[in-house]
């Protein structure tokens, strides 16, 4: 018998009962339904969160904290022996490394001054590692600086009131410091207590370069990068290492690390995603602590994976539940027809061919039923994403928006649904085949089943 | 054509633990040649039914073998069995057995669907016969709609529609008045003379048991008598 034949069979077949045909196609499209909403929930929640990681930070990007002392317990800062190594790490492709003035700087030009988180950087592996200016060069003599890219937008003027900033919390731009930056004077002040009275030093810099634009738009920039002269001069100044603010009751700090030449701020940038793993691998065998972003994807896709399991095996409960109508339906669908079956057996009906035309119409309701389904899913994922933000602003007020997804169907939702549901179809679908190939012939004819 | 040998048969009846066995069939043997009309008579409950069953395959045999056209059927499985009937076997049921659902056009075009024979030559093939037995008229009428003489000439136009050289009846005169039943047989001498289809055919009726070129008694489940009509 030919397919085209069969599934003319089946079409006639289910256009006998339509009502009930439908109903059980409408119990499967609401079960696949139900199983791809509820699993787009994870699939939704779990490209946010993933979004989130990945805009934050750079993806290549492996933080080291420090390094596991022998003793296993405590962790020494990073110096530059460690540098060296971490350049030889196969597909590294920079190291920056930064020293951070242990005190906020405060740089002032003419009237306007502006607090800075002030560090001392390694400019070739900074550019490596992808720094570029938006203006004027990097610096060369001791006393020359660059700012971070917002540095400019927040000097402000020395008498400038408490409401400074507008509602966007940027600096109003009467406040703002208006003249040219670059070639310009700068002072860094910094404070240290002497004896019990607060002693301050100024120490000139000359701006030669201003960092690009963040390409996050959240990111703000406003660091100062010093020399290593400078902070020298300043750790003479304070007696401090890196310029630690003493207070009252406080001493200079007796820790060694300290005081060696370490780093505060290490971070390697891997040639490209794939090498991340093997880098922080081979580092956490060196005992380095790290943290790399790619490190932490990988359990939080682990832990939305059995999330996503979970749902969707909800889900599959569903569908089990509307396979018990497509079984009933094929059952009722082999008891009406068993004469006709005992007839067409007579005259020679494989019973291959009757099971297969009894396959082919349970699998036919449960894929029409499947692909309304996913129809219809997509639908209220649509609407899902649509309406929930809206409710959540009436319900608090909030203008700002929300990067949530909350319901996500990638491709493979649909696929996995409609594999499910042909799988739960058949199995439901196959008892009343057989049953319909075991039709006594003479019983059928007699009209007595 | 056919060969029967040492056919026995009995059906089980009632519950485990307390069944009876009925004996219907006790040693048959005889055969039927290419080309013969053998008519099978007896009383009521004799087994005549059940006999044609067994060449049918409807039912399996306990002892003995059944052999159609060099072919041990009584040894085939279900589903070979179906295959076998759907190339060789025509069937003339005294209740027709059209399928109440289809058109008169459907029916007789169901072997050819299972067969696997396109839709083009199907179409060809079912007017030609419904064309045969004069009922090309009435191609879309259901078997509800059609006459009792009519409904059996679409039951035999769908037996014929395979070509068999073999057709077997059981009663197929049972259901119809006397005119159309002298019809129906006119037809089958035409056929066995011009087509050469053998036929094995089960009757009460000794008008039906007129046209055999043999005649074969059953009583209580053995052959009692084997006639040969030599007036044909
Ligand atoms: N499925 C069955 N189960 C049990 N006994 C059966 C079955 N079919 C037939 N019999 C018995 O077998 C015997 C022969 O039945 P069969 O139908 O072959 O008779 P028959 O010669 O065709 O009679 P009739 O002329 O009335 O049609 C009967 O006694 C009947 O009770
Ligand atoms: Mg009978």
């Amino acid at each position: 018998m030919q397919l085209k034949d069969q599934f003319r069979f089946v079409r006639q077949n289910m256009k006998k009962n339509k009502t009930r045909v439908f109903m059980t196609i409408l119990a499967t499209a609401m079960g696949c339904a139900f199983l791809i909403v509820l699993a787009s929930v994870g699939f939704g929640l779990q490209k946010s969160v993933v979004k989130e990681m990945t805009e934050r930070r750079v993806i290549t990007q492996i933080d080291v904290h420090g390094k596991e002392g022998d003793d296993g317990g405590s962790f020494r800062p990073i110096n530059k022996k460690d540098i060296q190594i971490f350049e030889e790490v196969k597909d590294v492709k920079a190291v920056t490394r930064r020293k951070m003035l242990q005190q906020e700087g405060n740089f002032s030009i003419g009237n306007y001054q502006e607090p800075a988180q002030t560090f001392v950087a390694n400019f070739p592996s900074e550019v490596k590692a992808g720094l570029e200016l938006s203006e004027g060069r990097l610096p060369k003599g001791q006393d020359e600086v660059v700012v971070g890219y917002n540095f400019p937008l927040n000097l402000a003027s020395k008498d400038a009131p408490d409401d400074r900033y507008d509602n966007k919390s940027q600096l109003k731009t009467e406040y703002r410091y208006s003249g040219k930056l670059i070639g310009e004077k700068l002072e860094l002040t910094v404070r240290q207590l002497k004896d019990g009275k607060q002693e301050e030093k100024t120490i000139p810099l000359t701006v030669v370069g201003i960092s690009k634009k963040p390409t996050k738009e959240w990111a703000e920039d406003r660091s100062v990068f010093i020399s290593d002269t400078i902070l020298t001069e300043i750790e003479n100044f304070t007696g401090t290492p890196k310029g630690y603010l003493l207070d009252a009751n406080s001493e200079v700090p007796t820790d060694q690390d300290i005081h060696e030449n370490s780093f505060d701020e290490v971070k390697i940038y891997a040639k490209n995603m794939e090498a991340v793993q093997g880098i922080s691998d081979q580092l956490k065998d060196l005992k380095y602590a790290t943290y790399s972003v790619v490190n932490e994807l990988k359990e939080v896709n682990m832990i939305f994976m059995i999330a996503k399991a979970g749902l969707i095996f909800i889900g599959t409960i569903a569908i089990l539940i509307a396979s018990i109508g497509i079984y009933n339906t094929m059952t009722m669908a082999v008891t009406e027809r068993a004469p006709d079956i005992g007839i067409m057996k007579a005259i020679g009906a494989n019973p291959k061919t009757i099971k297969r035309i009894f396959l082919l119409e349970s699998s036919y309701i449960g894929l029409i039923g499947a692909l309304i389904g996913t129809l219809v899913s997509y639908g209220i994922s649509y609407a899902v994403n649509f309406a929930i933000p809206l409710i959540i602003k009436q319900a608090f007020g909030k203008e700002t928006e929300l990067n949530i997804i909350f319901s996500d169907i990638p491709l493979i939702l649909p696929v996995i649904c409609i594999l499910i549901c042909y799988g739960v179809t058949i199995i439901s679908g196959y008892r009343p085949a057989q049953r319909a190939t075991r039709v006594d012939v003479l019983k059928a004819m007699r009209r007595e089943v | 054509m056919i060969t029967i040998k040492k056919l026995s048969h009995d059906f089980v009846i009632g519950k485990k633990g307390r069944q009876t066995i009925i004996p219907v069939l006790r040693d048959i043997s005889f055969s039927v040649e290419k080309g013969e009309i053998v008519t099978i008579v007896g009383r009521s409950g004799s087994g005549k039914s059940t006999l044609l069953n067994l060449v049918s395959g409807f039912i399996h045999p306990k002892e003995g073998e059944i052999w159609i056209s060099g072919e041990k059927v009584s040894d085939m499985n279900e589903a070979k069995f179906a295959d076998f009937r759907i190339h060789n076997l025509g069937f003339i049921f005294q209740s027709f057995q059209l399928i109440p659902s289809m058109t008169a056009f459907q029916n007789v075009e169901l072997p050819l669907i299972l067969k696997g024979i396109n839709e083009g030559d199907r179409r060809k093939q079912t007017e030609e016969m419904l064309k045969k037995v004069g009922l090309l008229d009435y191609q879309d009428h259901y078997p509800g709609e059609l006459s009792g003489g009519q409904q059996q000439r679409v039951s035999i136009a769908r037996a014929l529609i395979i070509n068999p050289p073999l057709i077997l009846a059981d009663e197929p005169t049972g259901s119809l008045d006397s005119e159309t039943e002298e019809e129906l047989l006119q037809f089958i001498k035409e056929l066995n003379r011009d087509m050469g289809i053998t036929f094995l055919i089960i009757t009460h009726d000794d008008k039906v048991a007129e046209i055999g070129d043999r005649t074969i008694e059953l009583r209580d489940g053995r052959i009692v008598e084997e006639v040969r009509l030599l007036c044909n």
